[in-house]
């Protein structure tokens, strides 16, 4: 059997075990990771606070990346992105991470669940942990982004290994220049515009002095496009085709492509948890990594 | 890789290969690894349940195991996130790249065992008979659940094979009951396990040591265990459709589709892997592998 090994670090090996675990994060597939403090979460609601996950945590250790590939963003069937694009890899790296934290340097570690908890609310906002780890930023289009490589999934882990915290990126990476300039003259940024709230869609917001100085998200309408196929969509299917009285009717409901999606779609084969990307298509930040010959 | 490497590694002894099968698992993720024999399925398995039932010819079972929860996660005084991270499948990914290993390197066939129920609630193979008869744990108080002598609860896969290996033994000494749990038998009546949840007064664990510090008696209910420890999962999922299906009214029926609970039954049997189980509490309290949970 293996033994872990646990190392007594004082404070100056602190740094060195951050630069480690990044070490193995990336040769591990993570794009970018940081720390946030712990007692930095005071947007979020008590009981989604890393100290309700972890008693005397002392950060939260991102990891991003395992984005859709540049070929992923080409393929004219758009239903492959709703197959192969999923959040599935980064958590996996961050339960990886987890072990690491706790059998290397003996300090406790929780990965955070990518699910959500009562009232569909998540156990912790993994997209706030990035932002205060200084792995991105929150956009007008919804997701954090990072600078260079714009949209990816992140993975959290609450530790209580007093890791040196990151800060939040003193430049936001949305807008970009090139959204800003859009704006000026339209009035409107890329994903603003393909997707704009006043026309039926999700999305809105305004600039001033190159920020975000107003956001408008329609979440529950967002919800209704990305989440067709998954648990959302099998609730909605489910109660339709009860109601239905004809039961030949039902029969043919029951046997349909949607209710056939729906289900392929809740279960282990990593189908369609989003169905829609369009906000995150026409971003330029990480463009250059969405382009290749 | 292939035939050249496939006739070196047939040169190498039963024991070296042995060996370099289990350090590949430990590799690949497990954190115990032994190797049973086939034939002893035939005392305890019946028909249809042995190695050889499953894969003709069948050498060799290679068992691994791996922690479930981080020590972290036990810690959590937020109960629903060992619900979801309480197991990570990691041992099924190892056995995996076990069989992988075994066919592509060593040319035997070599097959994941069948773990899971494929008729009414009974595996093809047990796994728990897996891990005790390659010597990586006992049978315990607590459920019945196989303690490791160092992690406790551990997640068991095993790959059956052609391949032959060389065979550990089941462990001499009994895992459960740890001689604190004995102490405290002899105290109170009551071991840490039955004392979380005792049979008598609504729970669903019972037993008695003898005074050689052995089990002699164990009684577990299972289906109160299951009503407790599966409240969100396929069990839930049919529980609540049931209703659903039943409702009448169509408005309540709405609500019900809709419901908190109906939705965390559906995210219980996603791939997020959600709630594969919501009770730890005669683990939590065991002595076993509590080690390997106390950290800084």
């Amino acid at each position: 059997m293996k033994s872990p090994k646990k190392h007594d670090f004082d404070e100056t090996d602190f740094a060195r075990a951050k630069a480690e675990i990044g070490g193995i994060a990336k040769q591990s597939g993570a794009l970018v990771w940081g720390v946030a403090a712990a007692d930095a979460f005071d947007d979020a609601p008590e009981g989604r606070r890393p100290f309700d996950l972890l008693p005397k945590a002392e950060g939260v250790l991102v990891v991003g990346g395992a984005q859709p590939r540049a070929g992923d963003w080409q393929s004219p069937n758009y239903q492959h992105m709703e197959v192969t694009t999923t959040s599935d890899r980064i958590h996996g790296l961050a339960l990886k991470l987890a072990r690491v934290v706790e059998d290397r340097y003996g300090y406790y570690a929780v990965c955070v669940p990518p699910g959500v908890d009562h009232g569909q609310q998540p156990f912790m906002s993994i997209a706030m942990a990035a932002d205060l780890a200084g792995c991105g930023s929150k956009s007008l289009a919804g997701p954090v982004l990072h600078p260079e490589y714009g949209f990816m999934y992140f993975g959290a882990i609450v530790t209580t290994m007093p890791l040196p915290a990151d800060s939040p990126p003193g430049t936001p990476a949305c807008p970009a220049p090139e959204c800003v300039e859009m704006y000026s003259a339209e009035g409107l940024t890329p994903c603003t515009r393909v997707c704009p709230i006043e026309s039926g869609g999700c999305l809105g917001g305004r600039i001033e002095g190159g920020r975000i100085v107003e956001r408008q998200y329609d979440q529950a309408r967002c919800a209704t496009r990305v989440q067709n196929y998954w648990v959302p969509g099998f609730q909605k299917v489910l109660g339709e085709t009860l109601r239905e009285k004809d039961s030949e009717k039902q029969k043919m409901m029951l046997y349909s492509s949607m209710f056939s999606r729906t289900l392929w779609s809740m279960t282990y084969s990593n189908v369609s948890q989003g169905q829609c990307a369009e906000c995150m298509r026409v971003c330029p930040l990480g463009r250059a990594h969405r382009t290749r010959q | 890789m292939k035939s050249a490497t496939n006739n070196a590694v047939n040169e190498v002894t039963l024991e070296s290969r042995t060996e370099q099968v289990k350090q590949f698992a430990l590799g690949a993720g497990a954190n115990v690894v032994g190797v049973a024999d086939p034939r002893a399925w035939e005392e305890y398995a019946p028909e249809g349940h042995r190695p050889n039932d499953i894969l003709s010819g069948a050498r060799s079972v290679v068992v691994v195991g791996s922690r479930g929860p981080t020590a972290g996660a036990w810690r959590s005084p937020n109960h629903r996130l060992m619900e979801v991270n309480g197991y990570d499948f990691r041992n099924d990914a190892a056995i995996h790249r076990v069989a992988d290993v075994i066919e592509s390197e060593y040319g035997h066939q070599a097959i994941q065992a069948p773990g899971l129920p494929t008729g009414g609630h009974l595996p093809p193979m047990s796994m728990m008979l897996s891990a005790v008869l390659a010597g990586l744990g006992t049978r315990s108080l607590a459920a019945n659940i196989i303690l490791n002598p160092k992690y406790g609860l551990l997640y068991y896969s095993a790959c059956i094979t052609t391949l032959e290996l060389e065979f550990d033994h089941m462990l001499e000494q009994d895992v459960c009951p740890h001689q604190m749990c004995v102490q405290t038998f002899r105290r109170f009546g009551k071991t840490p396990c039955m004392a979380a949840c005792p049979a008598e007064e609504g729970g669903c664990l019972d037993g008695s040591i003898d005074e050689q510090g052995r089990i002699e008696s164990s009684f577990y209910d299972r289906e109160r265990c299951v009503s407790r420890a599966m409240n969100f999962g396929i069990n839930s999922f049919q529980k609540a459709l049931a209703q659903i299906v039943a409702e009448e009214d169509q408005e309540a029926q709405k609500n019900m589709i809709h419901s908190d609970f109906f939705s965390r039954s559906c995210s219980a049997i996603t791939h997020y892997k959600e709630s594969v189980a919501q009770c730890f509490e005669c683990m939590r309290v065991c002595p076993i592998g509590r080690a390997e949970r106390k950290l800084k």
